[in-house]
């Protein structure tokens, strides 16, 4: 490292006092060292390469890098988890849509239902879950099995939530 | 006019209308429109929808005079566990429009808005009425807003159309709003404070804000001189961004039933608050300088003890300690008794080191060390998965016996998976056929 006198020179400074100043920064910003005596050494060189510690060759080391791009269960079912309920299901109204009676659903409220969405909807004080059909500009509710009938709602039809996906735990 | 700006601060206060009644009412469709009622398991009324507060039903009624008043009355054992879920999807659905959030109680927060107006080129009300929307739509139950150039005035604007009201009080127009508001509904203003502004002939928060401030000075102290510059519309309470436990104090209480005078069973439920408000405590990483227990009795009179502790602690050992030295001081074998609580006080952080001449400082630390591991097993197993034997009795009896023992909905339908310890932490609306 140069002196004070050399970086006098070297930036033009006038007064060593300014060279005191400019290593005192420097130091205070953990690129040189000042030992007892003054003297200067660098400790953060540009164009420098981190040392991250040695490394096996081979394949392990990617894992982590990968890890980034997977998901939590949680992350795969569930978008907006501020909106998200669980419903156990009962009856076999939903059978060919392959819902059997004790499953979990998970279903988000405040999400405009499509065409074809199965949904949750209130009807008669209860919750009902069927596929969401609309024709000619008319709403009505379509069961998945041939035993139950369609639902055409009387008044205004109470869509609660979109079902987001179906939980089944075997053990 | 106190302000001639529109909104030199704009504070936003979110309060859910009739909360723990109305989660019940937005998981269960069979509750809409009818009087309901939370806080079987307590004897008392914790919450009630409208419906109910429109038979006279108020908070604290014991059940029977509500069955009186209003016998199609559905009552229902407090569901804790959902209503924090709710709560605590109600402050994210704030956040997603601000990071100033302060959770003021489990059903209410305030959020300062200001400058967001510029930034998102909608107006405070527009800002106001999508927040609204959005918790509405997303949790099933309605909400009350009130948006104001303080947190003194946001609270008078959402108790003012409760429930699911919005009202937004811009700067030059507090005086309208306040002629009519009685100053009793003012937030702060305690009963003691309105009796002695009635005397002076004060009867409105106009009346109170109105005053000159020598006035203010000359008759009250500094709390209530804020509130009343605060009623101007000068902001001087900051929204305090951070949860609820930022805790001045931690209580922990439990209604029993029957009533019971068995000494060993009394000191068992106080032992399960006290490890309770321990587990709080560490989870918070906080220290209590002070505690306070207490007994209410069957008619309903409290006796308490205050003591000090000789070192701060948050392990039970500890607190126990100096409650089984005085726990007699309080308890009376002839009397029924019908709940016990702890209170934790001065409170600090943990993480500081206290030392003592004693040594017991070490022996604290061992119990530091040995709580960590506890913790650690309840994260994994559930809470409690071990505990005291002075709590024995009040773990493995059911807190309520008979009909007011009625487990939650939630507890009672578990699904796969989940035990009676440990449930996922989503809502759950019941079966849909």
């Amino acid at each position: 490292m140069p002196g004070y006198q050399e970086i006098m020179s070297l930036a033009g400074f006038k007064s060593k006092n300014a060279v005191y100043k400019l290593i005192n920064k420097l130091v205070e910003e953990g690129i040189v060292e000042k030992d007892s005596k003054g003297k200067l050494t660098p400790l953060k060189l540009y164009g420098e390469i981190k040392m991250l510690g040695l490394v096996e060759a081979g394949f392990a080391s990617a894992a982590e890098e990968e890890l980034v791009d997977t998901m939590s269960l949680d992350e795969f079912l569930i978008d907006k988890k501020d909106a998200t309920y669980m419903l156990r299901v009962k009856g076999d109204s939903m059978i060919d849509a392959g819902i059997q009676e004790g499953d979990m659903v998970l279903v988000e409220r405040s999400k405009p239902p499509r065409e074809g969405d199965i949904v949750i909807a209130e009807v008669d004080g209860g919750w009902t879950m069927k596929y969401y059909r609309k024709k000619a500009g008319k709403v009505y509710l379509e069961p998945a099995n041939k035993n139950y009938p369609l639902i055409f709602p009387q008044h205004e039809l109470n869509i609660a939530a979109v079902v987001k996906a179906v939980i089944r735990k075997y053990r | 006019m106190f302000l001639d700006k529109m909104f030199p601060r704009a504070i936003l206060h979110v309060d859910g209308d009739a909360f723990f009644a109305a989660c019940e009412v937005s998981l269960n469709p069979k509750l809409k429109g009818k009087p309901v009622v939370t806080g079987l398991e307590r004897g008392i009324a914790s919450a009630m929808t409208y419906e109910a507060k429109a038979k006279g039903v108020t908070r604290g009624m014991r059940l029977f005079e509500i069955r009186k008043i209003c016998p199609d009355v559905i009552i229902l054992p407090s569901d804790y566990e959902t209503y924090s879920i709710f709560s605590h999807r109600m402050f994210n659905i704030v956040r997603r429009y601000t990071t100033v959030v302060e959770e003021y109680s489990i059903d209410e927060c305030f959020a300062d808005l200001t400058g967001l107006d510029s930034s998102s080129g909608l107006s405070y009300t527009e800002i106001a009425m999508a927040i609204k929307r959005d918790l509405e739509g997303e949790l099933g139950m309605t909400f009350s807003v009130g948006v104001s150039t303080s947190k003194v005035l946001a609270k008078v604007a959402s108790k003012l159309k409760k429930p699911s009201g919005l009202v937004i009080i811009p700067g030059k127009e507090i005086e309208a709003h306040l002629m009519k508001l009685p100053i009793e509904k003012v937030w702060g203003i305690g009963s003691q404070t309105s009796l002695f502004l009635w005397r002076q002939g004060i009867h409105t928060a106009l009346e109170f804000a109105s005053k000159t401030e020598e006035w203010v000075k000359e008759k009250f102290s500094k709390p209530h001189e804020e509130i009343w510059h605060e009623l101007r519309g000068v902001s001087l309470y900051r929204v305090c961004p951070g949860k609820i436990d930022e805790h001045k104090s931690i209580s922990k209480t439990r209604t029993f039933t029957p009533a019971s005078n068995n000494r060993e069973f009394i000191f068992s439920q106080l032992s399960k608050n006290i490890e309770n408000a321990c587990i709080k405590a560490r989870r918070h990483h906080l220290v209590a300088g002070e505690i306070s227990f207490f007994l209410k009795t069957q008619e309903f009179r409290y006796s308490t003890l205050e003591l000090k502790l000789s070192l701060p602690a948050n392990v039970p050992e500890q607190i126990l300690k100096v409650v089984i030295a005085n726990f007699d001081k309080i308890y009376l074998p002839s009397v029924l008794y019908r709940a016990s609580g702890i209170t934790l006080r001065k409170l600090t952080d943990a993480r500081v080191i206290q030392t003592d001449l004693f040594g017991q400082s070490i022996e604290v630390q061992s119990f530091n060390k040995m709580y960590k591991e506890i913790d650690a097993l309840s994260q994994k197993y559930g809470k409690h998965t071990l505990f005291l034997g002075s709590s024995m009795k009040a773990m493995l009896d059911a807190q309520h016996t008979g009909d007011r023992g009625r487990p939650t909905v939630r507890k009672q339908e578990l699904f796969l998976g989940e035990t009676q310890r440990k449930r996922l932490g989503i809502p759950f609306m019941g079966e849909v056929s």
